[in-house]
């Protein structure tokens, strides 16, 4: 077995694995394989502990436990590993949920072009090939339940949205990184979007065109997939 | 208020051009909302006041020595304290409700205008600041809202298994903060917790020497306050007074401000 690797390293390797995420500001492949080594490894570490206690308990019977005995060491190594472990994947798995709220409030709470396994990288319309490669990006990183946590905090945001206090007047969901400066933005197209509708008539976004558009609409187009970041360029 | 941009005076009566031409100066949007009743020469300044400070005239202001806040002034200090502060505050809902509803109707009032055709050229162009500010207010009240959402999640345990935490949420708020700490432990049991012995799947680990296992915040942490009035004395860590004069910005833990702030003597800069 691999007896040259100590207690606790594979831990290590993912919050590794965690810093490297927040440093590259990407999302890594969740590690299936490291969380089930180190789950078999808690395992044995508790399988340990159980027998040195009774083994401690045999050699000592009735004692507290806290004795001065050869075998308290032992216990204590391995508790500290346990619990070190046990952080570790915790924390792992925090730190992916929390990137995964950032990358949802990043497209707006369009919660589908996270989900969306769709990849035509022809595709028209809203499935424009920007939005289809993030998805298929994000998509094929996360584990099951990751998923199911994204559609279950949507639907607690969306719970919220619609109560008491938001109403359809203030969209939460719009970027709060600067305040608006103007009610109009001038933006190139980067990406075929198609016709969208705005408040003062249609649009046809197509490439390479240059557009005054009132900020509410940057909105309605970020919100359709084509992101302002990635294919429509702010200009002053 | 003769010089006023109050849209709601166009309807009324559409007084003829106004002489004031409106140039929206690339000036500091809190610095000019906090100035505003100051210097009603400013026609920049008056957009914000009148959109705004309109509700029901001088709004009532927490207190009287203070010279009279409009609502907008009122939220961004909110804003700016949420913003600061370590641990949830309490939620302004009536002064969001005030402001929302406001802006539910200017925006009313500003597509009708926009459909008339005999509005001229200089009307659109006051339509445009007026639709402007609106959407700086929305922005405001966007962070506003959003800051404190990242709180609720951020301290989602600690805030619904704290009853005293409870009633600083809005229904809504408490609502989310329940169910994002049933989603995150559901989360942490079904891709952890579940496959570990039963011994070690608790959330709630308490060791001596290890940080605890659920997040609080750290009400100690250094802050910048501002006096608005002359407080009381307030006692420092190291154990003597201090008083904060109108004005002073001091640098202290949050803790000891806490009951300050909370009473509106001060704000968080």
């Amino acid at each position: 077995m691999d007896a040259t690797r100590q207690y606790g390293e594979l831990a290590t390797q993912l919050l590794l694995e965690s810093r490297r995420s927040t440093a590259t500001d990407t999302l890594l492949k969740y590690n299936d394989v490291l969380v089930r080594t180190i789950v078999r490894e808690q395992r044995q570490l508790e399988s340990l502990l159980q027998s040195t206690l009774e083994q401690q308990e045999a050699l000592n019977p009735g004692g507290d436990g806290m004795g001065d005995d050869a075998l308290t060491p032992t216990v204590l190594l391995y508790q500290t590993a346990i619990i070190r472990n046990k952080r570790c994947l915790l924390a792992y798995h925090h730190h992916r949920i929390e990137r995964l709220k950032e990358l949802f409030w990043g497209v707006g709470g369009a919660l589908p072009l996270i989900l969306s396994t769709h990849t035509n990288p022809t595709g028209a319309g809203n499935n424009s090939a920007g939005a289809a490669s993030l998805s298929n990006d994000i998509r094929s990183k996360l584990s099951p339940h990751e998923v199911d946590f994204l559609r279950s905090y949507s639907a607690s945001l969306m719970t919220f949205r619609s109560g008491v206090l938001a109403t359809e007047e203030v969209d939460l969901f719009i970027q709060i990184t600067r305040p608006p400066k103007d009610i109009h933005v001038l933006v190139r197209v980067v990406l075929d979007c198609g016709v969208i509708q705005t408040e003062l008539g249609t649009i046809d976004f197509k490439r390479g065109q240059r557009f005054l558009v009132r900020a509410p609409t940057l909105n309605i187009l970020s919100l359709k997939g084509t992101s302002k970041r990635s294919s429509i360029m702010t200009s002053r | 208020m003769a010089d006023s941009w109050d849209i709601d005076d166009y309807l009324n009566e559409r007084p003829k051009a106004k002489s004031r031409s409106a140039t929206a100066g690339p000036s500091n949007f809190v610095q000019r909302a906090l100035s505003t009743p100051a210097d009603r020469d400013d026609p920049d300044a008056n957009i914000l006041d009148d959109i705004i400070g309109e509700l029901g005239g001088r709004p009532s202001v927490i207190d009287e020595d203070t010279v009279a806040e409009t609502p907008f002034q009122e939220l961004i200090r909110h804003w700016m304290n949420e913003r600061h502060a370590p641990e949830i505050l309490p939620a302004q809902e009536t002064l969001l409700g005030r402001l929302l509803d406001h802006i539910r109707k200017q925006t009313d009032d500003v597509q009708l205008l926009r459909a008339d055709p005999d509005s001229s050229e200089d009307e659109h162009f006051r339509i445009m600041l007026v639709q402007t500010e609106v959407e700086r207010v929305k922005f405001v009240i966007r962070s506003y809202i959003r800051t404190r959402l990242f709180k609720i999640e951020k301290y989602a345990k600690h805030i619904s298994t704290t009853p005293e935490l409870h009633e600083r949420l809005s229904q809504g708020e408490l609502e989310h903060a329940k169910s994002y700490a049933k989603l995150v432990e559901s989360h942490f049991t079904h891709s952890v917790l579940q496959s570990l012995p039963p011994e070690q799947q608790s959330l709630e680990d308490n060791l001596p020497f290890m940080p605890p296992m659920v997040p609080e915040p750290d009400i100690t942490r250094a802050v910048f306050v501002r006096g608005r009035e002359d407080c009381p004395p307030i006692r420092v860590p190291s154990g003597g007074e201090t008083q904060i004069k109108k004005g002073d910005v001091i640098m202290t833990p949050y803790h000891v401000v806490k009951h300050l702030l909370a009473r509106g003597n001060v704000e968080l800069v």
